[in-house]
C-alpha cells in the first residue's frame, strides 16, 4: 500500500514537473521575444561579425513561391538546396526551413507574431510584408538598399513597393505582371479571334472585348467568371474592371481609395450587364482557384487571374485538356492597359536579436544576389528578375512567351498594395462584387459603400 | 452509552491523517489536468475578456493608451455585419439543433432493435462524415454544389426539373440552407450512436410491463423510454447547440461568409477580424458575446431538460 502511494506521488510529481517545465520553456521563449513596442534590432549585415565559433540559428518560413526543379520533388526541396549552399558559405549560421501554404500560412504568421515566435525570414509579397513592417514587426532593410542595388533595379515604382511609409521592409528578388488568358481553340471556334491583337504587346480595346464575348456566348462557349468568393486572386477582377474605362483603385498619392469614379461605375454597370446576358460568368461562389481550374480544364474560354506561376502550375491540367492559353493584357478603353503585378521578396522579423537579424539579412542577400544562386532562384520563381544585371543574362532565353510577357512590365500600374488598410480594402472589394452580382445592388451605391468602408479602414489602420 | 472509548481519539486522529493523505494524493493526481485546464482554458478566457476592453491590434498592444472600456462592445452592436452574422448564427442554431435531435432520435429508435450488423451499418454510414476530415467533406460538397459543373445541377437539369443552373452557394436565399444541410450531415453521427446506446439500455421489463398493461407504442415511448433517455437528449442538445454556435470551418471553406454576408457567422466574422484585419480586441469582444449567449442557451437547456434527470 505504501509502495503504491509512493509510486502514485512520484508519478503525479513527475507529471506536474514535466508540465511546469513545458510552461517554463514557453514563458522563457515568450519573454525573450520582443514586445511589439520594442525598438527594432539595430544591425548591419556588413558590419556585424559573429563571435568566433558561435553559431546563430535562424528560421525561414517559405510560401511555395519557388517552383521545384522536378515535378516529384516534395515542397521545400529547392529551398533546402539553397540553405545547404548558404550554410557551406556561412559556417556560423544554421538555417531551419518551414514551408507554409497560402491557405493557412497567413494565419500561422499572425499567430506566430502575436505569440512571440515569428520566423527570422519570410518569403512573401509586399501586401502582407509592408503591413507587418508598418506595425513595427520587421527589421528595416535600409542597409540592403544600397545605391548600387537601387541603380541595378532602376525602377522607382518597384523600389517604392518594397517600402512602408518610406522604410524598406522587403528585399525583392523577382516580379511579374498579372494578366488574363484566353483559350485559343475556343476563341477560334467562336470566331472571336478577329478581335484579339496578337502583335506587339497584344493590347486591345474594351469595344473589341465586348464584341468578342458576345460572339463567344453566341457560339455557346462558357465564359470565365467574375470570381468573388474570397479575396484570393482579387487583383484579377480589380484589374479587369478598372481597365475597362480607365478607373483607378487609389489616387496617385496613395492616400485615398477612388474606385467609385464615373469610370468605375460605368465599368461595374457593364460587368453586371454582361453577367445578366451570360457573356460573363457569375462567380459569386467561385474562388480564383475555381475559376482558374475551369479555364485550365477547358471548361471556360477565359480567365482573369493569370500569371507566370499560374501558367506553370496549370500546365499539366491544360495539357490533359488540350488547352492552349494565350496571355493577354486586360482590355482598356484607350488600348493602354494598367497591369497589377507581383513582387516576390524577403523580410526579416524583429526578434530582438541583432545576431539573428544579421544572419537573416545575409541569407536573403545570398538568395537574391549570389552570382550563382541569385539568377537560378529568380528562374525558380517563374518571374522576371528585379535586377537589370540579371535580366541582361537573358534568364528565359528562347522562351517566346516570356519575351511577350516581359513587354507587359511596361504597363505596371501604380502599386497600391502597400497602402494602409489594404487588407480591409480587399475584403470590401469581393463583398462589393457579391452585392452587385448576387444582391442586385446598384453599382454606384455599391462602389460608394466600398470606397467609404475602404477609406474608413485606411484611417483606422 | 456516555462512556468514552480510550482508543477512539487516537483512531480518529489516525483516520484524519489517512484521509488527508488520500486527499493530497487525489489532488496531486488532479494537479496536472488542473494546470493544463488553467493554462489553456481559464487563462486564455480571462485574457480574452480583458483584451476585449482594449483597442488591441497588431500595431497597438494592450496598454493604458489602447484601453477603450466597453468601446468594442458598443461598436459591435452598431456593426451591421456582426448583427447579420449573429442573426445567421441564431438561424443555424434554431434550425440545426431540433433537426439534428429529432432525426437522430428517429434513426436511433428505428435501428436500435435491429440485428447487430444492420445497427453497425447505419451507425457507420451516419458516423462516416464525423470521422472524415471537415476539409475533405466540404470539398466534396463544394463539387456537388458547383454552379457550373456540380452534380446537383446536372441531375436536376437532366431530369428536366430546372432549365438554368442554380447557384447554390452564390444565391443569398439558398446558400444558408446548403450550409445547414452539410452541418446536419456532419452533426447527426454522434447523436445517433448515443441514442442507439441509450435506447438499448432502457429497462426492457418496464417496456414489457407497459405493453402488458395495454400501452400503445407512443405511450410506451413517452412514458417509459423518453424519461430514460433524457440525460442523453440533454447532452445531445447542449453539444449540438455549442457546435452550431461555433460553426466556422464550413463557412470558411465553402462561402467565406458570402454572398453579401448571408452565411457569415459570429465565429467566422471573429476570425476575419482577428486574422485578416488584425483587430484582436474587437474579435475578442465577439468571442465574449458568443460565450455569454452559448452559456445562456446551455443554462436554459439544463433548466428545461434537467427536471427528473438522474445520472
Amino acid at each position: 500500500m505504501k509502495l503504491k502511494k509512493t509510486l502514485a506521488f512520484l508519478l503525479s510529481a513527475m507529471m506536474t514537473a514535466s508540465l511546469t517545465a513545458c510552461g517554463g520553456g514557453q514563458a522563457a521563449s515568450s519573454s525573450a521575444a520582443p514586445a511589439s513596442s520594442a525598438a527594432p534590432a539595430e544591425s548591419s549585415a556588413a558590419s556585424v561579425a559573429e563571435p568566433a565559433g558561435a553559431e546563430v540559428e535562424i528560421t525561414w518560413w517559405a510560401f511555395p513561391t519557388f517552383g521545384q526543379e522536378n515535378a516529384d520533388d516534395p515542397v521545400g526541396t529547392y529551398e533546402q538546396k539553397i540553405i545547404d549552399a548558404f550554410q557551406d558559405a556561412n559556417p556560423g549560421i544554421k538555417v531551419k526551413l518551414d514551408t507554409i501554404d497560402f491557405t493557412n500560412g497567413p494565419e500561422k504568421i499572425v499567430s506566430a507574431i502575436e505569440g512571440g515566435n515569428a520566423p527570422d525570414v519570410l518569403f512573401d509579397a509586399p501586401g502582407r510584408i509592408i503591413e507587418y513592417g508598418n506595425n513595427g514587426k520587421l527589421v528595416p532593410l535600409d542597409d540592403l538598399f544600397t545605391a548600387d542595388f537601387i541603380a541595378d533595379v532602376n525602377n522607382d515604382a518597384l523600389i517604392e513597393a518594397c517600402k512602408g511609409k518610406g522604410t524598406p521592409y522587403m528585399y525583392p528578388i523577382s516580379s511579374s505582371p498579372f494578366y488574363m488568358a484566353i483559350n485559343k481553340q475556343m476563341w477560334e471556334d467562336a470566331g472571336a479571334m478577329e478581335f484579339v491583337n496578337l502583335e506587339g504587346d497584344r493590347t486591345w480595346s474594351t469595344a473589341d472585348w465586348e464584341k468578342a464575348i458576345e460572339k463567344l456566348a453566341a457560339a455557346g462557349m462558357n465564359p470565365g467568371t467574375v470570381f468573388c468568393n474570397g479575396q484570393g486572386g482579387d487583383q484579377g477582377t480589380r484589374a479587369f474592371i478598372t481597365n475597362l474605362y480607365g478607373a483607378t483603385i487609389a489616387n496617385p498619392e496613395m492616400t485615398e481609395y477612388t474606385a467609385n469614379s464615373e469610370a468605375g461605375v460605368q465599368a461595374l454597370t457593364k460587368m453586371k450587364e454582361w453577367i445578366d446576358k451570360g457573356w460573363l460568368g457569375d462567380g459569386v461562389s467561385n474562388t480564383a482557384a475555381n475559376d482558374i481550374e475551369l479555364f485550365a480544364t477547358g471548361f471556360s474560354s477565359f480567365a482573369f487571374c493569370w500569371g507566370t506561376s499560374t501558367a506553370l502550375a496549370q500546365a499539366p491540367n491544360m495539357e490533359a485538356a488540350s488547352v492552349t492559353p494565350i496571355s493577354l493584357p486586360f482590355p482598356s478603353d484607350d488600348g493602354v492597359p494598367e497591369l497589377e503585378y507581383l513582387v516576390n521578396g524577403f523580410c526579416v522579423f524583429d526578434n530582438g536579436d541583432a545576431a539573428r537579424a544579421d544572419a537573416a539579412k545575409k541569407l536573403i542577400q545570398f538568395i537574391c544576389d549570389d552570382p550563382e544562386w541569385g539568377p537560378k532562384d529568380v528562374v525558380r520563381t517563374g518571374a522576371f528578375p528585379v535586377r537589370q544585371s540579371f535580366a541582361e543574362k537573358d534568364l528565359y532565353a528562347g522562351n517566346e512567351e516570356y519575351a511577350v510577357l516581359e513587354n507587359f512590365t511596361k504597363y505596371y500600374a501604380p502599386y497600391y498594395n502597400t497602402m494602409d488598410g489594404f487588407a480591409n480594402m480587399r475584403t470590401e472589394w469581393w463583398n462589393m462584387l457579391q452585392n452587385v452580382i448576387s444582391n442586385g445592388t446598384d453599382p454606384k451605391e455599391a462602389l460608394d459603400a466600398y470606397v467609404a468602408a475602404s477609406n474608413a479602414g485606411m484611417n483606422a489602420a | 452509552m456516555g462512556q468514552s472509548n480510550p482508543a477512539a481519539a487516537p483512531q480518529k486522529s489516525l483516520s484524519h491523517v489517512l484521509q488527508r493523505r488520500e486527499t493530497t494524493v487525489a489532488y496531486l493526481f488532479l494537479l496536472p489536468a488542473l494546470l493544463f485546464f488553467a493554462a489553456f482554458v481559464i487563462v486564455p478566457m480571462i485574457m480574452g475578456v480583458v483584451t476585449s476592453l482594449f483597442n488591441y491590434t497588431m500595431k497597438s498592444p494592450v496598454s493604458a493608451e489602447s484601453f477603450v472600456g466597453l468601446g468594442n462592445y458598443i461598436e459591435l452592436f452598431k456593426d451591421k455585419v456582426f448583427l447579420r452574422s449573429m442573426w445567421n448564427t441564431v438561424v443555424i442554431v434554431v434550425v440545426s439543433v431540433p433537426a439534428v435531435t429529432f432525426f437522430s432520435l428517429w434513426v436511433g429508435s428505428a435501428i436500435y432493435q435491429k440485428t447487430g450488423w444492420i445497427r453497425s451499418f447505419f451507425r457507420g454510414v451516419f458516423y462516416l462524415p464525423v470521422v472524415t476530415g471537415s476539409v475533405t467533406v466540404v470539398v466534396v460538397w463544394k463539387w456537388m454544389f458547383d454552379f457550373q459543373r456540380g452534380i446537383f445541377n446536372w441531375a436536376l437539369k437532366s431530369s428536366g426539373l430546372i432549365e438554368k443552373n442554380i447557384n447554390w452557394l452564390g444565391d443569398q436565399k439558398v446558400a444558408i440552407w446548403c450550409i445547414l444541410l452539410i452541418l446536419f450531415t456532419t452533426s447527426v453521427g454522434q447523436p445517433i450512436v448515443l441514442y442507439v446506446a441509450a435506447l438499448g439500455n432502457v429497462d426492457q421489463s418496464q417496456v414489457e410491463a407497459a405493453q402488458v398493461d395495454g400501452a400503445t407504442k407512443l405511450q410506451t415511448f413517452w412514458q417509459i423510454k423518453w424519461p430514460a433517455i433524457k440525460p442523453t437528449t440533454l447532452y445531445v442538445l447542449v453539444i449540438t447547440t455549442i457546435n452550431s454556435f461555433q460553426c466556422f470551418a464550413l463557412i470558411q471553406l465553402l462561402t467565406s461568409g458570402g454572398p453579401s454576408n448571408s452565411t457569415s457567422t459570429v465565429m467566422y466574422y471573429l476570425y476575419r477580424n482577428a486574422f485578416s484585419l488584425y483587430r484582436y480586441g474587437y474579435a475578442n469582444a465577439m468571442g465574449v458575446i458568443l460565450a455569454i449567449i452559448i452559456a445562456i442557451f446551455s443554462a436554459l437547456q439544463f433548466k428545461t431538460m434537467n427536471t427528473g434527470v438522474e445520472y
